[in-house]
Formats: C-alpha cells, structure tokens, sequence
C-alpha cells in the first residue's frame, strides 16, 4: 500500500435513506447493536419548505480521516494514530478509554467499544482494504453513495470525481482536513 | 458515561449547517507514505474463511449473496458484485440476515400447543411425532367433512414454496390462498388487460420516468431500486405522484401531491392530451393495438381542466407531464410498480397506465415498459393422484359471499361503476382471493372448511380486518404452521414446525423473469444450527406418515396411488434435493456448477432482451391477438372495456382522514421487526400526520394518538410533518404484534390489519387497502 493516500467521495444527492451501509458496517466490524454504537450513520437533513415545496436530503457520514486529526492530537498514549495512507486507526491495544478523543472530535465519530474495550470508529474497513476489497459500505450501497480509492492515483474513481465536480467537506473552520468529500 | 442517542444520531445533521461554501477541484498536499507498514489489520479470528455464493430470501428480491463464514460461524453476508438483477447491492435487511439463524427467537423444533390457543403454552415434540400428528389430522378432517378442500392451505412466494403444493396436492385440496390479492393482483389484471402481461420497466435506460404511488427509494426491488439513481441516463426525468414526499418524492424533479384514489384521472388527461394534440405514436397504434377509435372517444371528455379539479394538480402541469412524456416517447415509462392493493378500482388505474404507455409506442423497446423474459427450467412431470372427495374452491363457489366487502357503490348500478359486485371476475386460480376465502370460511358457505396450514404467510398481520381473521382461525379445528419464528399466526397454531433459514438449506433452481432473466438456487451457507427443516422434507415426512392411513387413499384409483408412490414420493421426496435441481437444470450445461460458484445462471450474459413482442406474427394473450386498448373480454364479461373514470366510491365524513400503507427500506412486510439490526434502525411505527392538522388538534410531535377505523382503534406515536397532505394519514406495515414469541416487536406500535377495513376489488379478487378513513386524537 506504499504511497497511496485513501479517502471516500460521496454523492448523498443520490443517497436512499435505506440504512444498507450502517446494517453492513455493523456486521462487519463486530459493532454490537445499540443505539450509541456506529461507525457510520445516515441522517435525514431538515426538510425544507412548506406542502407541497418540499425538499430533502439524506447524509451518510463516518469518521472524516482527518489530515490534521484533533483526536490524534488529544491522545495521552498515541493509540490513535494516521497510517501512512493517511487512514486514522485506533491501536485498541494501547487505548486507556480517557474518551479525550471523543471530546475532541468534530464529527462524533468514536464511541466505547465493549468488543475491543476501547474507543473506536471507522476503520475504512482497512482489513478489506488490505485484501484488495472494499469497505464495507461501499460495497453494499444499491446506488453507490460512496466511493473508496487512491487519491495519488489520478485514475481512480475517487481523483476523477474530484477533478470533475464540485465538492463539499464537513466542518471546513476547523481546519481538520477530512479525508471525506462530498460532491454536489 | 456514554452519550445519548440524540447527541450521537442528530449531531452530523446539525453539522450539515455548518458546511462552508463548495471547493472547486481536488485542493490537497501531497503526502509521502511511509515504506513499511507494520500495523496488523486482520479482524478476524484465527482459523478458515469460506465465501459461499447464494441469494438473499429477506424479501421477496432474491439478490444475489455471498456468505462470509470464519470458522463455520457466518460473519458478514456480502453483496454478490456480479449479480445481474441486484447490480451488486444488498440492502439492510439482506446485511441483517446474518443474525437469523443466530436468533434466541428462533424457533428450533416442532412445537405442541398444550394450553389454549394463543396462551403461549408449548410442548416440544419430535419431528416423527410432528408428522404423525399433522397427518392423522388431515385423515379426520377428511373423513369428517368428506372433502378435502375443508383443509386450506396459505403460503407466500419463495423457492421452497413448489414443495408445499406437493404436500397441498397429496392431500387433494383445492383451498389454496396465496399473498397475491394482498400484493399485486390489480397491476397484473390491469396491466395484462391490454398486453397480456405483467411488465417490467427499463429504468437504466428510460429518458422520462413517471411515478404514480411507488416508492422505489424505501419499497426496494431490484433492479429498480438501484438503477433509478445509479444506473439512470444523464438527465433522465422524474415525476413522482404520491399524497406522500417519499423518499422517492424527495429524488424526483417534480413531485405531485396527488389527491389520493384519482391517479386514473391524471393519467386519463394525459391520454387527452396526447390524442387531441396528435402526439401519439401513429405507426405503434396501428400495428400493435386495438381500439384506439373507442379509446379516443371515451377521453375526450377527460380533459386536463377536469382532472385538476379531481386530483388537485393544475391543469397546466398535467398538460405539461404529457407532452414531456410523448416528446420522450419511446423512451419514456410509466411505471407499473409493485403492490397495488390500493382502491376497488384500481385493474382500471392499471389498465389506464398500460394505455399511455401503448398509445406512445413505450413498449418492449430501450428504455421502454417490457415484457418479461424467462429462462425454461426443465419441470418435473408429477402426476398427483385425483381424488374424488375434492370441491372445488371457496372463493370461486361463493357467488354471494362478497356483499359486505364490496363498496356499496359498486353495489349500486346506477352509479356505474362498471365494476363487478358479486364475485371475482378473474381469479386467479392458486392465488385465490384472501377477502373472499375468509368471508366463505365465515358462512361456511358452500362449505366448511376447518383445517388450516399457513407457511411462510402471516394473515394475522397482514390481512385487513384482523378481528375476522381471528374468527377464522376459531373455526378451524387443526391449525398448522411452518415457520422460523413464532409470528403471529404461528402463534394461534395448535403445530408449529420450525422451517430452516434460507442460510441453511438447499432451495431449488428457480427462474427469476424480468428484461434481464436469470435463474437462482440456493445453498447452505452454513450448517443447520437447530432441528430444523425445509418445505422439502416437511413435506416429504407428512406424506410419508399419510400413506400409512388407508383412509386418505379411499377416493382415488388404487393405480393413481401406485404411480403417486413411484413418481412422487420415491423418485422426487425420498432422493437428495440436489437430484430434483440437476433434473430442473438438464437443458442448460454447466449450469448447475455455475449456481454453485454464482449463486445465478444467464443466458446470453445476461444481456436485457428488447422486442420480442414486436416481431410480425407475434400475438399479444388478448381475445384479438393485439395490444387492447378495448378489452374485448372485459365487455364479455359485463364490464367497462374501457378505463372509464371511477368515481370515488368511500367518501370520508368530515374529520376523518384517508389511510395509506406503504414501505420502507429496512422491513418486508410483517416478517424482519424483530431482527435486532432492523429493530435498532425503527422500534414502532408512527403515524404521519400533516403539520397543519396537528396543529388543529394540538396534537404534537412524538406523543402517543388514538387511531380510529370503522373497525378497529391503534394507539401509536405521532410523526408531524409537512410530508402528508392534510386530507391523509399514513403508518407503515408490519407493527403491533400479537405474538411475544418477537421478544423484540411484541406490542411495539400499531397494527395495520387491527385498522384497514376489508373492501374487494372485484375483478381480480384484490384487497383494498387505502379505502379506509380513520379519526385521530390525542391517546
């Protein structure tokens, strides 16, 4: 995996609210059930306008794989670190469970996992990853929400729909950098 | 020391607020990797790693999967990303399947009732005694009545549901009721009025897509579901009609909301206006069709002015829906959808449907509305033996059983609503017609009919007018069901046999037709965890102890049972079920090991088939051997040849609202609540009511409201929103449940069935399930 920089596009415009990934993300990563445990989550964004002018969106969201990553900064034993592609990953073996990281973070991405006891999060499924498979949720979107590639490889899906379209990221005044982009 | 839900789950819908303004091109340093990478990412434990090749059975779709299992146990359930219907996906509930043979709930061997029905006390029986005690009932019911069509038998569709008509056809009775009637009885009688079939639509290919009552955002079909906003065309058009903002509403370009029973209305207009502005498709009408003189002459009067008054959409965007439409004809579809038990008129919306398409040329061709092609699997030629003792159907017999369920106005000519009142002009034969069964078994009329087997369906919740099915099922004197949990039917059964979970039995071939035909089959995926079985040896093991009573032989020819004993029990019942499949693929060479890699077969690589119908010679299944635009055997039968307009029939008194049933993404039917994965994502159900109305009645968001229908009251929580017209309320199926086997579900929100009146469409024996109107207040 040398010098490849991952990150997930997302096109929520085409999003269904149908939960697919969130199901997929929990099986994958022995998230238990319960309403506080989740990697990823889909939110229905305010309905806008007055019967019958309406107008909804549905927004799948993670962990943001933060470039400058405020959880990382606030770790007192470095368990949560960047992988050289630039993927945040929880050490689970190191984590002492002070929750600063969850103060810390933006996003709210990180909860208590009793699996790992430890905090955890999104991993982009680094696992799959490593076997040449896609994460999770990626996979299982009927209309394929999410991409998942290389950003230093021009021709992946990802770097073309970057140079392509417009895109947005979650929470840009905080300079955290986010690894997820979101196309218009 | 957690947080709360509502810290968690509403935080990133705030932070979409906060979005900045957009950035134009990739904008990021670069970064060097580093050249080791020495952290273990395996997750997994230590041990072996199977992927199996199967198709998903939580709804009705049949995607394609593939099983994970580590060290036995399976792990994840993967989508199969070369499956040629489910384009590589799988939904929430395929993905929650994994924790149905893991279940606590489960039900994990056959089950005797000891208490009374419905009081929850069981005694755990062998499989031996099972079937004895099933076929000993089925020979005292048939000596008691003499008739065998006094034992019905539901199911619902399913790979393994062929092998309950063996056990259905070895007993001899005639009574069987199938979900169809609750489904899409009324779109497959519309639609095959005027071409003889029931199509699918080629949304990846589709310039202009109407939407009329479908939510294909939540009710996912594939591939539907996924090519409406991953497949679509570059600037392929969206209408959705729907008195919801569905999420479907939400994706479309233009969202009417359409006042509800008068869709025909709109579409009769369009029609007007296709015709009157000569935008019609010339050379398709005269080659293809029949009747367009009539046609025309029957919509004059329809035009978009007088829609607008029925359906409250303004004159000028119906004129403007149909000119879109016609500009982008071929290539344009009005989309058939899926369940259609709506109105007593709904065969004719459907008929109506099928016309614009036809009248635009939008039929069997890219992007078009198209028939469905199949794939042949060779069939086993069984011959079951004729049993003398054997009426014919109940809801076929009971000319005059259906009064109370008919509306009123289609009792009364002189309204006209062309629709039959007393009977079901065009059964279908093994479906049968829910209402109209249960209305028979009620008046015991022609006959009595007092055994019950119910597998894989579950009336209690999913017919309407739940009080007269549990009167039903008081009449019966032997009630059995095959199930994998304690549904609520299961529930008032006096056996229960537990059925194996998709993921754990070999289902056979089964061919899926569509514009992209494929054939399935199921594996086990992982071993049966429990003593469990399936339809193949449920039924294998009844016959098996019925043919030691020479009581259920008496009525036939002792050759027939001769032949029975040879053909069906020892060459297909007693051989592996891998036989029956190989027989069932003999015609496609390499098949069977393909099913085994794929889990799905094609032909051809699965490439969409276009025009079959359209090559000269071909001859549409109508009396006139063309596309109908009159049906010739409609006016035979006494009814509208024509997709005259219905009148709405059930009017609401004031202050009440029009009930609507739908779906969403997460839950089929009544069967998934309890999964705790789904559960997680929706605990109860909730009624929609319209902002504005809340208001009017200080009702507020999220509190508890009583629910009331001519017959039935539900408690649930309210949902307010700007989502609903303020003449409808909506809740969704598949709460409100009676058995506390669904530890989960139990009680949980509102019953459909416990509301929706029991209204017939009487052409094709459909239920009705918006023709309810309810009252609401604050609980």
């Amino acid at each position: 995996m040398k010098n490849k920089r991952y990150a997930i596009v997302l096109d929520t415009k085409k999003c269904l609210n149908c939960k697919a990934c969130t199901v997929a993300c929990k099986f994958e990563n022995f998230v238990p059930v319960g309403d506080d445990t989740y990697r990823i989550w889909v939110t229905e964004l305010p309905l806008q306008g007055k019967f019958p002018h309406l107008h909804q969106e549905y927004q799948t969201s993670q962990c943001q794989h933060c470039e400058n990553a405020p959880c990382e900064k606030v770790c007192p034993t470095k368990a949560t670190f960047t992988t050289p592609e630039g993927v945040v990953l929880v050490d689970y073996k190191k984590c002492i469970l002070c929750k600063a990281c969850m103060t810390a973070c933006p996003y709210d991405a990180r909860f208590v996992s009793e699996h790992h006891e430890s905090v955890e999060k999104c991993t982009f499924c680094m696992h799959r990853v490593s076997e040449g498979r896609e994460p999770a949720c990626v996979e299982t979107c009927p209309v394929r929400v999410r991409e998942f590639g290389d950003l230093n490889d021009p021709n992946s899906k990802v770097s073309r729909l970057l140079s392509s379209r417009p895109y947005l990221q979650l929470k840009p005044e905080k300079n955290t950098r986010p690894r997820l982009f979101y196309v218009l | 020391m957690k947080k709360k839900l509502m810290s968690r789950r509403k935080f990133l819908g705030l932070s979409s607020s906060a979005i900045a303004g957009a950035l134009f091109g990739p904008n990021l340093n670069m970064l060097t990797a580093a050249p080791t990478d020495p952290f273990d990412y395996s997750i997994l434990p230590k041990g072996t790693r199977e992927y199996i090749a199967s198709n998903c059975a939580m709804c009705v779709n049949k995607c394609g999967i593939i099983g994970e299992v580590v060290n036995g146990k399976l792990h994840k359930i993967n989508p199969n990303p070369r499956h040629v219907k489910s384009r590589g996906m799988l939904c929430a509930k395929g993905n929650a399947g994994v924790s149905l043979p893991y279940s606590p709930d489960r039900l994990k061997t056959p089950l005797l009732r000891t208490g009374k029905r419905g009081e929850g006390k069981w005694k755990e029986i062998s499989w031996d005694e099972a079937f004895k005690y099933v076929a000993k009932n089925l020979a005292d019911l048939k000596q008691k009545y003499e008739n065998r069509s006094s034992v019905a038998f539901a199911s619902t569709e399913g790979f393994q549901e062929e092998f309950y008509y063996y056990l259905v056809n070895s007993f001899g009775s005639l009574n069987t009721v199938r979900h169809t009637t609750l489904c899409l009885s009324t779109n497959i009688q519309g639609w095959s009025s005027v071409f003889g079939s029931f199509p699918d639509a080629d949304l990846a290919n589709a310039e202009y897509v109407l939407m009329l009552g479908s939510d294909r955002a939540q009710a996912l079909i594939t591939p539907d579901s996924v090519d409406f906003q991953r497949y679509k065309p570059k600037g392929q058009k969206l209408i959705v009609l729907d008195p919801r903002f569905t999420e479907t509403g939400a994706k479309a370009d233009r969202w009417y909301p359409i006042k509800p029973r008068t869709d025909q209305g709109f579409v009769l207009a369009m029609i007007n206006v296709i015709i009157s502005e000569n935008l019609y498709d010339h050379k398709f009408v005269e080659t293809y069709t029949h009747g367009f003189e009539e046609l025309k002459e029957l919509v004059a009067e329809y035009t978009p002015e007088w829609a607008e008054k029925k359906c409250e959409i303004a004159a000028d965007e119906i004129r403007k829906t149909a000119r879109e439409f016609a500009d982008h004809a071929p290539r344009s579809v009005i989309y058939p959808g899926r369940r259609s038990s709506f109105y007593s008129h709904e065969v004719y919306v459907r008929q109506t449907f099928a016309i614009l398409a036809a009248i635009c040329g939008c039929w069997d061709t890219k992007g078009a509305v198209v028939p469905k092609s199949s794939i042949k699997l060779a069939s086993h030629d069984v011959m079951f033996p004729f049993f003398n003792l054997t009426r014919d159907r109940v809801d076929r017999e009971a000319v005059n059983l259906v009064k109370d369920v008919v509306p009123s106005a289609v009792q009364c000519p002189m309204i006209g609503t062309g629709l039959p009142d007393d009977s079901c002009a065009f059964l279908s034969e093994k479906d049968g017609s829910w209402i109209t069964f249960r209305e028979a078994v009620l008046q015991d009329d022609p006959y009595p009919v007092r055994g019950f087997f119910c597998f894989k369906q579950n009336p209690v919740q999913s017919v309407p007018n739940v009080k007269k099915t549990m009167k039903m099922l008081e009449k019966m004197e032997f009630i059995c069901v095959i199930e994998q949990q304690m549904s609520d039917t299961a529930w008032y059964a006096d056996i229960v046999l537990p059925h194996s979970t998709y993921l754990e039995s070999w289902d056979p071939a089964h061919s899926i037709g569509g514009i992209w035909p494929i054939v399935e089959m199921r594996q086990p995926v992982i071993k049966p965890l429990f003593d469990t079985k399936t339809m193949f040896e449920i039924s294998g093991g009844i016959i098996h102890e019925m043919l030691k009573i020479p009581s259920l032989w008496d009525d036939i020819d002792p050759v027939d049972l001769v032949d029975f004993k040879k053909n069906v029990v020892e060459d297909i019942l007693d051989k592996p079920i891998q036989d029956y499949i190989k027989h069932q693929l003999v015609n496609h060479p390499g098949a069977y090991k393909q099913l085994l890699k794929e889990g799905f077969y094609t032909v051809d690589g699965g490439r969409p088939t276009y025009g079959k119908t359209l090559k000269p010679g071909f001859r549409f299944k109508s009396k006139t051997g063309k596309i109908e635009l009159f049906n010739e055997r409609y006016k035979e039968f006494g009814l509208f040849p024509l997709p005259k307009y219905c009148e709405p029939e059930i009017l609401p008194d004031p202050g009440q609202y029009r009930f609507l049933v739908g779906r969403t993404a997460w839950n089929t039917h009544t069967s998934t609540q309890n999964n705790p994965y789904l559960w997680e994502i929706q605990k109860e159900n909730a009624v929609w009511l319209n902002t504005g109305e809340a208001k009017k009645k200080g009702i507020v968001d999220g509190e508890y409201v009583r629910i009331k229908s001519k017959i039935g009251e539900q408690r649930i929580k309210a949902y307010v929103t700007e989502k609903i017209r303020p003449d409808c309320v909506f809740y969704v199926n598949g709460w409100g449940r009676k058995s506390p086997g669904m530890s989960r579900a139990y009680k949980s929100g509102a019953s459909e069935a416990e509301i929706i009146d029991d209204v017939l469409d009487t052409i094709s024996g459909g239920v009705c399930m918006h023709e309810t109107f309810v009252t609401i207040k604050k609980a």
